[in-house]
């Protein structure tokens, strides 16, 4: 069924010649997908498999190697197996017509089997030759353990996640035989007397040799543990036959234990290295809370350990049967159940009162209140929709009251696009636990997102920014070179034809089953390409955001995620009704989400039914071919993952300076050598330069050097140390400075520096022109080029030349921005990467304050927005009209080092602007920028004309 | 809509059984039901351990609950109507504020004792009505150009030559066996004693109040008994206020002596007579509040500056010179008065600290500190601030001793706004000491 890729590939030129490409989508379309019993009753599907570490990006570009990952859980609970049964044959008509049982088993041995067969041939020669896996340092393979046990056997570590409280819940009895081992951890231990050889054993200890795993448990959940282990050690408390139910018994509450289990020789999983124990261990833990959550997994503990900070969403109604009053039943809806939020259920009353009230009082629905449990301050956010309220608390430390409307918008929104309206959302049981998984995820999400992210590589997210950035209506764009961006449309345009094998109608002769309304392109969370409305992307990003799949994908740890759900557009929803252009009305249809990640890729695709496509009939699961198509468009696309890697390796354009480059040295001397050694732009500009030896000496001696060069100070910058004024100049004027012990590879270092960090500036001041070319070439934005041109005067092209050499080159003084384009609904902001590699320890405390000041600007925007709609009409003339349309805000913020030592004299400042604009012509933008006070004034009004530079 | 547009109503109950003491402010009172309600909710909150305090509805409207002392249950309650959405997280500040002084003043004028210890609920709600008229004060803000009530900060106004005039009122206030002395120009204060300065900020801010709607009344002088709400919230003062000139009056607070009349006749004509220029020079610098020395930048439109260490403000707001090309309709004075009360609104609200007086519990801090959350938020701190928006430009700026607002022109640059601030303050602290 694959051909007809390759007849297509003649169009996708050299990309398809890549014949591994091919052979991995042949693979694929060979065998049953693995998420295929994950499909739920209603054909919802959420699969999201991980794939570990280094080895497997080495071999992404050979094979995709679905059947060695490991780790893949349900979702929700597994649906019996009938109606799995049912699902298949109900789902698309084009493929499987329910296979007989017996094919269907060949078919999963089959795949059982082939993980060993494919390493077999693609690792033979290195096993034959050395049989012990090489011990690798950085790896940490099992076999540097072999010094510590005896034998070939190994000890491995697993971490399982125990609830014994999901006992007490379980009707099913304690079998006597294996007691809590089987029913709290899932291993089967049958003592030697009861395996039935007749003689009673003489030794009263036995260890603990796992005969058997029970379905469904923690411990074949993870994955690793493999009968015929010993289960030697449980938190490092030895156990055996003996001890074991009272260690076990001993566990009080939810938890995760670390098991130790002696194997036997490790096989040559070694090779494959994803399911190497020690290394997962070591390296962090198993999974993050966050993977653990979005599988459903027992998310008690996760919950728990917010149980004290009031927070609570409940649907409630308003219209309520007097006749019979029953106690609670104007609760619809209502999570979490804890202590603290109770306290916010008894006074739903409260709620209900003034939703009721107020409206009559003062003319307009109730958007929020304020209330003190205690010594926590709660504001709570409302949402009426019909008869019905929705109402969400949230810690006010968490969420401020400027933006909780948008938080709650937010939420609703997402809930539309998954179910169509609150009610539906709320009012069938059997959503009840997705919706609590729906709101876990969220409240997790906004109270302790660290807890969330812990033991993933990933920097500790702070709450303005993450609040900041989801609120935009807009998604992260990453602007990437012509070319790729070119290949990158043009694959996804052709996926979308959807004229190809079983999505074209000619191969069966059947109206399709689906029309593809278009797609995007998330590479490591952000867009690289959107063929998708504005509406439907914000739409189809809310859901991804939720469900936090983009920072997912980032972490390099997707092996496969598949997903599947209908979904309500709403832009779609809403102007079926109300269609404004006469003739025309949109195609009544229903629309489906499909998301298929692979590694950094996501793409999500947006289907109709019904339309011009055949009327879906009950909840069709995701169909086999569609996801397929979508696999093999991922696959094509790796072939540009190093052109887009490339891009985000870039230096920064514009680019940007560290904070802590501008405040004076003094502390900073002090860091100045684990500054050289542990920040990433001097140790990676070090390896740039060709052939440079770095020396401790040579290192520090550059590092020093390249903080001095950087920032010219402010005169307001007090406390500065009197030291050199020569960061104003060029690289020509710091190279004296250099002379007293600089030798000519030190020299080259510096020069190697500038070449990297500051190549936007000599893209700047390449001569007459040249800004329109050089930015054209590094920031290709397909939208409107050609508008943007024309508007721009001669002047103004003249002071955006300037512009651009003010931002760059050694007196660079932008910290950080976000520019978004509203009508595009994308926003563009400097990548994660270029973020980290400005270290530092003031630089992340300034962008948070960044974000959080954002917060504030944004708000101040968004409350004169409705203000400038009605201003022609009836704009009052006497007061009570607020502060009028903002465009403009800014706000001038001081820092000083932390934990300065120094009594004599006062800590060095630093000072640094936070300004927003918003503008409407040509296009609607809001830009936030970040720079260092010591800018001319004139130039911050050009600053902004950066934008335009930015977004060409 | 029970509210008309803007329009803020004034609640007041007792806090133990919910029977209503009065209501002030717009036109039409809200329906029993409505009070009962809003009052009921509350109530049912304290029994579930949840204080509300605040509430917003679209279109600006909003409510803010507060109860004092245990005794008296205040709600504010105002109309949305033309206010942006989202804005009215400033408003918020201004009706916590209102409840503030409302009740303060209360103190003022009846003492804690009778309204913490209610014997005689009719009783009570007669005797609130002698303060009817310092609430409505303070619900209409009838005079352009007082601020204090919001920023607690006594608004000033600098005479021309200060030293004349401070030591008569030292003298003054010294023959009438009192510490407390002050001279009030255009319900500003133009000069008072050191120990008045002493007073707590929210006390001197009332006690203009009230000498304002004192000296409305239109008597030469008068002899009205007030309780401190901080300083001596139950044992009462004698306020003894005397009609200088029109628009100046001179008070003193004292014990049982001197009697009304013998100040009057024995001390007013002493003091104050041989100054009378110096009084006409002051009343001629009118609501500028700056004496002529010293000059504006021709953009600015208006200005606040407070005195963070003795709590003083001046603010005024420059009727802007005609343009003959008329290119920009430009602000009224009204219009200017808002927008810098807004502003600052805006500016408390985010970035600046407000000074907390002492006296204030942490439990009421939390309650009222439904603003200061976001303050919290900075990991840095906010030092200067700017808003552009279609009617002007504004400007605020905070240093270790003084905080200032300005409005200015939108001809004004917005580079060149930094520089205008910067200069108005150190012109300003330079030509006046203030």
């Amino acid at each position: 069924m694959m051909f007809n890729i390759s007849i297509d590939g003649a169009s996708f030129s050299k990309n398809l010649e890549d014949f591994d490409s091919i052979r991995s989508v042949l693979l694929y379309s060979d065998l049953e997908p693995e998420w295929l019993d994950d499909i739920q009753k209603n054909g919802e599907l959420f699969y999201l498999e991980l794939s570990e570490g280094e080895e497997e990006a080495a071999l992404a570009q050979a094979t995709a190697n679905q059947g060695v990952s490991t780790n893949h859980v349900r979702f929700s609970e597994k649906e019996a197996e009938i109606i799995t049964e049912q699902n298949k044959k109900q789902r698309c008509g084009s493929r499987s017509k329910g296979e007989p049982a017996l094919k269907r088993l060949a078919r999963i041995l089959r795949r059982k089997r082939r993980p060993s067969q494919r390493r077999g041939g693609k690792d033979g020669g290195k096993d034959s030759s050395n049989l012990s896996p090489p011990a690798s340092i950085l790896k940490n393979q099992p076999g540097q353990r072999q010094g510590v046990t005896v034998q070939q056997q190994q000890l491995k570590e697993v971490c399982v996640y125990l609830n014994p409280k999901r006992l007490a819940g379980s009707s099913t009895p304690l079998c006597d035989s294996g007691g809590l081992l089987e029913a709290l951890l899932g291993v089967v231990h049958r003592p030697a007397w009861s395996r039935g050889h007749g003689e009673p054993t003489v030794r009263q200890e036995e260890r603990l040799t796992v005969h058997g795993l029970i379905p469904n448990s923690p411990a074949i959940k993870c994955g690793q543990i493999l009968i015929g282990d010993v289960l030697v050690a449980v938190d490092d408390v030895d156990v055996t036959s003996e001890n074991i139910e009272r260690v076990l018994s001993c566990i009080p509450g939810p938890t995760q234990v670390r098991l130790t289990l002696e194997t036997v020789a490790p096989v040559d999983r070694g090779s494959a290295g994803d399911t190497s124990p020690l290394r997962r261990t070591k390296a962090s833990p198993p999974v993050s809370q966050l993977v653990r959550l979005l599988w459903g997994e027992d998310t008690a503990e996760l919950q728990m350990s917010i149980g004290h900070i009031p927070h609570i969403v409940m649907y409630l109604s308003l219209k309520l049967d007097s006749a019979s009053p029953q106690e609670e039943e104007e609760i619809l809806y209502q999570y979490p159940v804890s202590e603290a939020s109770s306290q916010l259920k008894g006074v739903r009353g409260i709620f209900l009162t003034l939703c009721d009230m107020l409206e009559n009082v003062t003319g307009g629905q109730i958007i929020s209140s304020s209330l003190l449990l205690g010594k926590h301050l709660v504001h709570v956010g409302y949402w009426k929709e019909s008869n019905n309220l929705l109402v969400i608390g949230l810690p006010a430390e968490r969420v401020p009251l400027l933006y909780l409307q948008t938080v709650v918008a937010d939420v609703v929104r997402t809930l539309k696009v998954m179910y169509g309206s609150l009610d539906s959302a709320f009012c069938k049981v059997d959503h009840t636990p997705r919706l609590d998984h729906f709101f876990c995820l969220f409240f997790q999400q906004l109270i302790q997102p660290s807890r969330l992210r812990e033991g993933s590589s990933a920097p500790p997210p702070d709450v303005s920014g993450t609040l900041f950035l989801d609120g935009l209506p807009a998604v992260r764009w990453l602007t990437l070179p012509p070319e790729i961006k070119m290949e990158v449309d043009t694959v996804l345009s052709d996926f979308e034809s959807s004229d190809f094998g079983e999505m074209s109608e000619d191969f069966f002769g059947l109206r399709r089953l689906y029309v593809i309304l278009g797609s995007c392109l998330f590479y490591k969370s952000y867009l690289i390409a959107n063929h998708l409305p504005k509406e439907d992307l914000l739409d189809v990003c809310l859901y991804c955001q939720h469900y936090c799949l983009l920072p997912l994908a980032s972490e390099q740890r997707v092996g496969q995620l598949v997903i599947w759900r209908e979904v309500f557009p709403q832009q779609r929803a809403n102007g079926g009704s109300s269609s404004s252009t006469p003739g025309y009305s949109q195609p009544q249809g229903r629309h489906f989400l499909l998301i298929v990640g692979l590694r950094h890729f996501m793409q999500c695709v947006l289907l109709e039914a019904g339309g011009c496509a055949s009327p879906a009939v009950g909840s069709p699961g995701p169909d086999c071919v569609y996801v397929d198509q979508v696999k093999a468009t991922l696959l094509q696309l790796e072939v540009l993952e190093a052109g887009i890697e490339e891009r985000l390796n870039a230096p920064p354009a514009p680019c940007l300076s560290c904070a802590d480059w501008f405040l004076p040295a003094a502390t900073a001397r002090d860091r100045l050598d684990s500054l050289t050694s542990s920040s990433p732009v001097l140790s990676k500009l070090a390896g740039a330069v060709k052939g440079s030896s770095s020396g401790s000496r040579g290192r520090s001696l550059f590092g020093e050097k390249s903080r001095r060069s950087s920032p010219q100070r402010s005169l307001s910058d007090s406390g500065s140390e009197g030291q050199m004024d020569a960061g104003s100049g060029s690289g020509s004027s710091v190279a004296p400075g250099l002379s007293p012990h600089s030798t000519p590879d030190s020299a080259r270092k510096l020069g190697g520096r500038r070449d990297s960090m500051g190549s936007g500036g000599s893209d700047g001041s390449g001569g007459s022109g040249g800004l329109f070319k050089a930015s054209r070439m590094k920031h290709p934005n397909p939208f409107y080029l050609g508008t943007l041109k024309k508007t721009l005067t001669e002047r103004e092209t003249e002071e955006m030349y300037n512009t651009m050499k003010l931002t760059s080159g050694a007196e660079n003084t932008l910290f950080h921005y976000v520019l978004m384009e509203t009508v595009q609904g994308i926003f563009i902001a400097p990548t994660h990467r270029e973020v980290a590699q400005l270290s530092g320890s003031i630089h992340p405390q300034l962008i948070r304050n960044f974000h959080h000041c954002c917060l504030s600007i944004r708000a101040a925007f968004q409350q004169s927005l409705p203000a400038r709609g009605r201003r022609a009409a009836d704009r009052p003339q006497s007061g009570g009209w607020g502060l009028g349309p903002v465009k403009e805000h800014g706000v001038l913020f001081q820092c000083k080092p932390e934990n300065w030592t120094d009594q004599r004299k006062p800590a060095p400042t630093m000072t640094y602007w936070v300004i927003g604009r918003m503008l409407l012509e040509p296009v609607p933008q809001e830009f936030y920028v970040c720079f260092h006070d010591s800018v001319a004034e004139v130039p911050v009004e050009m600053a902004f004309r950066l934008s335009f530079g930015l977004a060409l | 809509m029970m509210l008309q547009d803007g329009s803020t109503q004034l609640l007041c109950l007792t806090a133990s059984s919910g029977v209503p003491l009065f209501t002030r402010g717009a036109s039409k009172q809200l329906p029993f039901s409505v009070i009962g309600s809003l009052n009921g909710v509350h109530m049912f909150g304290g029994g579930q351990e949840v204080v509300l305090s605040s509430c917003e509805t679209e279109g600006g409207g909003k409510v803010v609950w507060r109860v004092f002392q245990d005794s008296v249950m205040l709600i504010a309650v105002s109309g949305g109507g033309h206010r942006a959405p989202g804005s009215s997280k400033e408003e918020e500040v201004c009706l916590q504020r209102l409840l503030e002084n409302v009740w303060n003043c209360m103190v003022l004028v009846l003492g804690q004792d009778e309204l913490v210890n209610v014997r005689n609920v009719e009783r009570l709600k007669r005797d609130l009505r002698s303060c009817f008229s310092l609430i409505d004060q303070l619900l209409e803000e009838k005079q352009e150009g007082i601020l204090g009530t919001l920023t607690h900060c006594a608004d000033s106004l600098v005479p021309p030559n200060p030293s004349l005039l401070q030591e008569a009122v030292d003298g003054f206030a010294q023959a009438a066996d009192s510490e407390f002395g002050c001279l009030i120009v255009h319900g500003r204060i133009a000069t008072a004693t050191e120990k008045w300065w002493r007073l707590a900020p929210q006390e001197v801010v009332l006690l203009s109040a009230l000498i304002r709607s004192l000296s409305d009344s239109g008597s030469a002088s008068c002899d009205y008994p007030v309780f401190l709400p901080q300083g001596s919230p139950t044992v009462a003062h004698r306020l003894l206020r005397f009609q200088l000139l029109p628009g100046a009056d001179v008070c003193v607070l004292c014990g049982p002596t001197p009697s009304l009349h013998r100040a009057e006749t024995g001390l007013v004509g002493r003091f104050w007579s041989p100054l009378v220029e110096t009084l006409r020079d002051c009343l001629a610098v009118g609501e500028r509040c700056l004496p002529g020395s010293v000059s504006l930048r021709p953009g600015v439109l208006a200005l606040l500056l407070i005195n963070r260490e003795t709590r003083r403000s001046v603010s005024c707001v420059r009727t802007p010179p005609h343009h003959p090309l008329g290119d920009s309709p430009s602000l009224s004075k009204a219009r200017c008065w808002e927008l810098l009360k807004l502003f600052y609104i805006f500016s408390i609200s985010r970035y600046f600290t407000q000074e907390e007086t002492p006296c204030v519990s942490p439990e009421e801090r939390a309650q009222r500190g439904n603003s200061e959350d976001f303050l919290l938020g900075f990991s840095h701190q906010p030092q200067q601030c700017y808003l552009v928006t279609e009617e002007c430009k504004s400007y605020g700026l905070q240093t270790a001793q003084h905080q200032l607002f300005l409005l200015l022109s939108p001809s004004v640059p917005t580079f060149a706004l930094r520089t205008a601030a910067t200069q108005t303050l150190s012109d300003i602290t330079a030509a006046t000491g203030f």
